[in-house]
């Protein structure tokens, strides 16, 4: 059995932030199915907002109220008091770390503006603002490499909980395949996003569910899983992302017949409203045959911006349509489509990081969540682009200072080491040795045609029992699935395969909380319910799981500051 | 044909062989070559390390010379090509900078338009389907029977961006010539690698152990000798040679040919003609293959 | 239909590697790595390599393709069919495989670790940020682009010879904070680095530049650590004093002295180094290679001249 003060499981920058808080203190493990500089936020591009006023005046009151309008005003709003007041700081000291910002002629951070920020509030580094600050924190990772130990390529089973209590997490080497038991006095979810369950999607292949389900399957609800945020420019096919900074600093959205049609649905903001309202938009032209060439394609156009304000500002996003379609941005129009890019659910959490059961706040001692797949919920029903890295980092720090302060109250718990591992050895033994005929890439690019088809940016009830009943009968032809490679070195096959089954189970719980959500809010849009129904519906899901089914309950939002108003933009 | 021949320093030293034979195989030819007395060394990559600047403003002012005479540059040395070409990009990739260099030529008289000439190495002067054909016509004795591997050197390939070659991973240009004159070109991993030269006196085990990997590939694969069309490699695959066969107490004796020379070899001069009895690893056995 | 050859590697069953051969037709706009999923998940469930986030940002999936080192996620596949219709898949160089194209990562992660990879700040931190000019920011924009993958690693020349040195990553990720004016340890940053194994090891074969996917282009990057190391006078070492003679050769003829040039690089004072010089020297003066003792300045060497005199003014 491996043993630590506290285990972190995902490597990104909330993982990575949470590392450092507590590594003073105490012996940190920090694990990751890649290695931690492979990390997803690193492919965030645009920046990371915080009121900083480097290049106009800005306050936290109105960072709050963006992100609480933009979040369709299910933002819990005691916590975004804290996350955004919390922001300048934060960013400081990424910047005293070692980041590389892009600067100001002054010598300051360098911002620019986002869709539904009423101010250029994103600090960046040209477009490959989470790549600067991954490999800001994994430098100082490696730094503090004396009490921070790190397990890159293992994975994450299952969580060891004993009644309220988490003492820790069945984990494998992925090169060895060994199973192993970590014991600690404290687990850390940061574990990230699940897009992968989508078709069209900006999420890496690491992208499964594997936090969330883990908690899920340990009994503890996940909040608001209804609210997936489509990106409204992901490359055409491949759904990688583009970031919003091309708007941000200029870029047009052009439907088939030239129009910036934008100007239909958001006449003040424009390209610059939020990502549900933008991807809605874009939906919509395509729906309605106003594609590009007829297809699902709308343009961003960049071509006005000139070549050296590209270069200096997006570099990335031009060698990206160089490289993937052949389109020089500088030259051409980019060909885009919306794609699934950023879960606002997940496992929920109070405002320091502790993870919750219910209405009443109940903590799982020990067990803490952070980043993308922590619901704290700061932001609602739509986040704001450039919320996630601040949330990542925000979030992270506070669920390490809460681990610290909750490990130096208590010892490792007892675990029966033999009885966690034999349950995941037998998940392994199982899919070695169902010998079915079903072919898991079938039922995973059906999971994935399904819930972009049905529970994607417009949704309805009859498309979404049609998604909840397709992922139950894959649910069904998993059980009889056909492996290939049963060795132990490097089966990267055998993880894909529990991956997946974490996606088939996070796929039924989108469309199962999306059906129970009689209204449209924020990225969750229902035909039939094209309304926001404050009345009703001013209120977090949470889906537990309940003798193999599922079982939806709400809690209240936290309203402070500001009261559900129409959203114009 | 006529070119400024930018003869860099080690054809004027310790390769002199390769400078003789340069203007035999031009002679050959029928292709005159202007030599740039007054052209400083090209900095070799190395003037750089210490200053950017300088090197960049020398280079520029070779260009500006070659303007004057209104001739390309032909360069014998795939570093010097290399080098140049680098800063050429620079100086026309930035304005700014360009404005800078001309401002630090300007007392000398010279000034760098750009765009007016081509800087090339003689090989790509050769791999053109004018310079075969020119070949074609004026080969007098096909190195029949000679298998022979092309050693690019680094520089006219990498960063391809700055290469003439189409294909810089796999070029060509020196097979095509190889072919021309009668020989057989030997295709081998290590014709596009590195020879170890730049840090022969930083580390020397570690040159010789690049030169070495080189030469058992190319024999390896069959060569008879290897040819190259940069001195540096040239002196790291020759000079050098018995102390890599030392080293990995092996016996190697591969002939080390200068492009120049095997060209002027096909063209119906003499080993001695080409002073090909300079270099350390002894080029007898070529004698007998081309004796047939 | 494309071939796609791939090197196949599993210590479980088999010790010594081995080629196979797939079909696959390249679907259009697909990526390297969108055809090696294909393979896997619907030809042999078994080929194993990384990969994450399909956008040229993780660093995951570097692998060799036609013999070089690149993004499988950042290439079209239909670009690199070479020689009729066949693309040899095969793992990173420089590194140990584990499994088909998944090698051991642990000498460049340790290499990166020597260079102490993190900001040792000049100064105590102040309440908001750090300045730093954009032009500061841009001496560090190209290296901080690294990822990571591996690729330049892979094709290094010298690594292929002397697992000693640090590798192109490393000293890139180096000049990232060589230059960073928000860091205080220049000085000893620069002289650890031109120690053996360090910056005077590459061998200029802009093999990484050619290979990095990204803008970090480590051999540049090398050059600017050279340059500063010379700067900060860090200069007793072989190849310091190696540019400085060159330099100083350039200066006062236009053309390089290659008699004072070896041995100005190992040291007047270095025995054994100078001793190391004779064989090669005394078999080039047999040969009469050795280049003319009286050392020829070029035409006009006077406008070289005032050129440095200049530029030092600058």
């Amino acid at each position: 059995m491996i043993k630590h003060d506290v285990v972190i499981v995902g490597s990104g920058l909330a993982g990575m932030r949470a590392a450092l808080e507590m590594c003073k203190d105490l012996d940190v493990a920090i694990l990751s199915k890649v290695y931690p500089s492979r990390s997803h936020s690193g492919a965030a591009q645009g920046g990371i907002a915080a009121a900083l006023g480097n290049s106009e005046p800005d306050s936290w009151e109105e960072h709050l109220y963006d992100t609480v309008k933009g979040g369709d005003f299910l933002n819990d709003q005691d916590a975004v008091e804290e996350y955004v007041k919390a922001a300048p700081d934060v960013i400081y000291e990424l910047e005293h770390f070692g980041c590389v910002f892009s600067r100001t002629p002054d010598g300051k951070i360098a911002q620019r503006s986002f869709g539904g920020h009423s101010k250029p509030r994103a600090c960046f580094s040209a477009d490959r603002t989470g790549h600067t600050i991954l490999h800001a924190l994994h430098e100082q990772l490696l730094k503090h490499s004396k009490s921070i130990k790190i397990y890159s390529e293992w994975y994450m089973h299952s969580l060891i909980l004993d009644g309220d209590r988490c003492n820790g997490v069945v984990v494998s080497d992925i090169r060895t395949g060994a199973v192993e038991v970590m014991q600690a006095r404290a687990v850390i979810f940061a574990t990230g996003g699940y897009g992968r369950v989508f078709n069209i999607t900006s999420n890496a292949f690491a992208g499964t569910a594997d936090g969330v389900m883990a908690a899920f399957r340990a009994g503890i609800p996940l909040e608001d899983a209804e609210f997936v945020q489509y990106h409204p420019s992901g490359l055409y096919r491949q759904g990688i992302l583009f970031s919003e900074a091309a708007r941000g600093e200029g870029g047009y959205l052009l439907n088939g017949e030239g129009d910036r049609f934008m100007e239909q649905y958001a006449p003040a903001r424009m390209e610059l409203a939020p990502r549900d309202i933008v991807a809605r938009a874009a939906q919509s032209e395509m729906d309605a045959g106003r594609g590009v060439d007829g297809k699902d394609i709308i343009h961003l156009d960049l071509r006005h911006l000139g070549e050296a304000r590209i270069m200096e500002r997006l570099p990335q996003i031009r060698q990206l349509g160089i490289d993937f379609i052949g389109v020089d941005c500088v030259k051409d129009p980019l060909p885009i489509q919306p794609t699934a890019h950023y879960s606002m659910g997940g496992i929920p959490t109070d405002k320091t990081g502790h993870v919750i059961t219910d209405e009443q706040g109940t903590r799982v001692n020990g067990f803490f969540a952070a980043g993308e797949c922590a619901c704290v919920s700061v932001h609602g029903a739509n986040r704001l682009g450039t919320n996630s890295l601040l949330d990542a980092v925000v979030f992270g720090e506070l669920a390490g200072r809460s681990a610290l302060a909750y490990v130096n109250t208590v010892g490792h718990a007892k675990v029966n080491e033999s009885h966690e591992k034999t349950k995941v050895l037998e998940q392994f033994e199982n899919i070695f040795q169902q010998n079915g005929s079903e072919s898991y890439n079938d039922i995973r690019d059906e999971m994935k045609t399904v819930m972009t088809e049905n529970c994607g940016v417009f949704r309805d009830e009859d498309r979404l029992k049609v998604c909840i009943d397709t992922i139950q009968k894959l649910r069904e032809r998993y059980e009889r699935g056909k492996v290939t490679d049963k060795g132990k070195v490097f089966n990267s096959e055998i993880y894909e395969i529990i991956e997946l089954g974490n996606m088939l189970g996070m796929a039924e719980i989108i469309a199962t909380a999306a059906l129970a959500r009689q209204e449209s809010r924020g990225g969750h849009f229902r035909t039939d319910y094209p309304k926001r129904d404050d009345e009703n519906f001013l209120k977090h899901s949470l889906t537990y799981p309940k003798d193999g089914e599922l079982e939806i309950k709400y809690k209240p939002v936290v309203i402070t500051k500001h009261q559900p108003a129409e959203r114009t933009y | 044909m006529k070119f400024a021949l930018f003869t860099g320093c080690v054809a004027k030293g310790a390769t002199r062989e390769l400078m003789l034979s340069t203007t035999r195989a031009a002679e050959g030819l029928g292709i005159e070559f202007v030599e740039m007395k007054s052209a400083a060394c090209c900095g070799a990559g190395v003037l750089s390390e210490k200053t950017p600047l300088v090197a960049d403003a020398l280079n520029a002012r070779t260009f500006a010379i070659a303007e004057e005479q209104e001739l390309d540059v032909v360069t014998i040395c795939s570093t010097c090509q290399g080098v140049l070409k680098k800063t050429e990009c620079h100086i026309d990739s930035d304005p700014g900078y360009k404005k800078k260099i001309n401002h630090l030529l300007e007392e000398g008289g010279h000034q760098y338009t750009g765009g007016k000439i081509k800087v090339k190495h003689f090989a790509n002067i050769l791999s053109t389907e004018e310079g075969l054909n020119l070949l074609r016509e004026k080969v007098k004795r096909p190195l029949a029977g000679l298998k022979a591997a092309a050693f690019y050197g680094c520089y006219v390939l990498r960063p391809s961006e700055l290469s003439l070659y189409e294909d810089s991973d796999n070029p060509t240009g020196l097979e095509q010539i190889f072919e021309i004159l009668g020989a057989t070109p030997v295709y081998y991993d290590s014709r596009t690698k590195c020879c170890g030269f730049p840090i022969v006196m930083m580390n020397k085990e570690t040159s010789h152990d690049m030169a070495g990997n080189a030469l058992i590939d190319a024999i390896e694969s069959g060569a008879d000798c290897v040819v190259t069309g940069c001195p540096l490699c040239h002196l790291s695959l020759d000079s050098y040679q018995p102390e890599i066969e030392k080293m990995n107490k092996k016996g190697y004796s591969v002939p080390i040919l200068h492009l120049p020379q095997l060209v002027a070899l096909a063209l119906g001069y003499s080993p001695q003609e080409l002073e090909m009895d300079k270099h350390i690893v002894s080029t007898a056995r070529l004698d007998k293959i081309l004796e047939g | 239909m494309a071939t796609f050859r791939i090197k196949r590697y599993n210590p479980e069953k088999q010790p010594e590697p081995y080629y196979e051969e797939f079909q696959l037709d390249i679907p259009q706009g697909a990526t390297l790595l969108d055809c090696m999923n294909q393979i896997k998940w619907t030809l042999d469930g078994s080929f194993t390599y990384r990969m994450s986030c399909r956008s040229a940002i993780c660093g995951s999936c570097a692998v060799k393709a036609n013999g070089h080192a690149l993004l499988a996620c950042q290439r079209q596949a239909s670009h690199l069919v070479k020689n009729g219709d066949t693309i040899v898949l095969e793992p990173l160089g420089n590194m140990k495989p584990i499994k088909d194209l998944v090698v051991d990562f642990k000498p460049f992660w340790d290499k990166i670790d020597k260079i102490k990879p993190y900001l040792q700040p000049k100064t105590r931190a102040p309440e908001k940020e750090r300045l730093q000019s954009p032009e500061q920011f841009k001496r560090i924009d190209d290296s901080s682009t690294c990822i990571m993958c591996g690729s330049c690693y892979s094709d290094c020349n010298v690594l292929e010879v002397n697992d000693k040195f640090l590798g192109p990553a490393a000293l890139a990720k180096a000049q990232r904070f060589v230059e960073d004016s928000r860091d205080g340890k220049t000085h000893e940053r620069v002289k650890e680095l031109s120690k053996p194994g360090g910056i005077w090891d590459c061998t200029h074969c802009a093999e990484c530049v050619e290979r990095c996917p990204k803008p970090a282009r480590p051999f540049d990057r090398i050059k600017e650590v050279m340059t500063v190391a010379l700067e900060e006078r860090v200069t007793n070492n072989t190849g310091a004093r190696h540019a400085i003679s060159f330099t100083k050769s350039i200066k006062s003829s236009g053309r390089l002295n290659e008699n004072t040039l070896p041995v100005e690089s190992v040291g007047y004072f270095n025995v054994k180094g100078l001793f190391d010089l004779l064989p090669v020297g005394l078999r080039m003066l047999f040969k009469g290679k050795i280049p003319p003792i009286l050392h020829k300045s070029i035409d006009d060497v006077d406008d070289v001249k005032r050129i440095f005199m200049e530029a030092d003014k600058e």
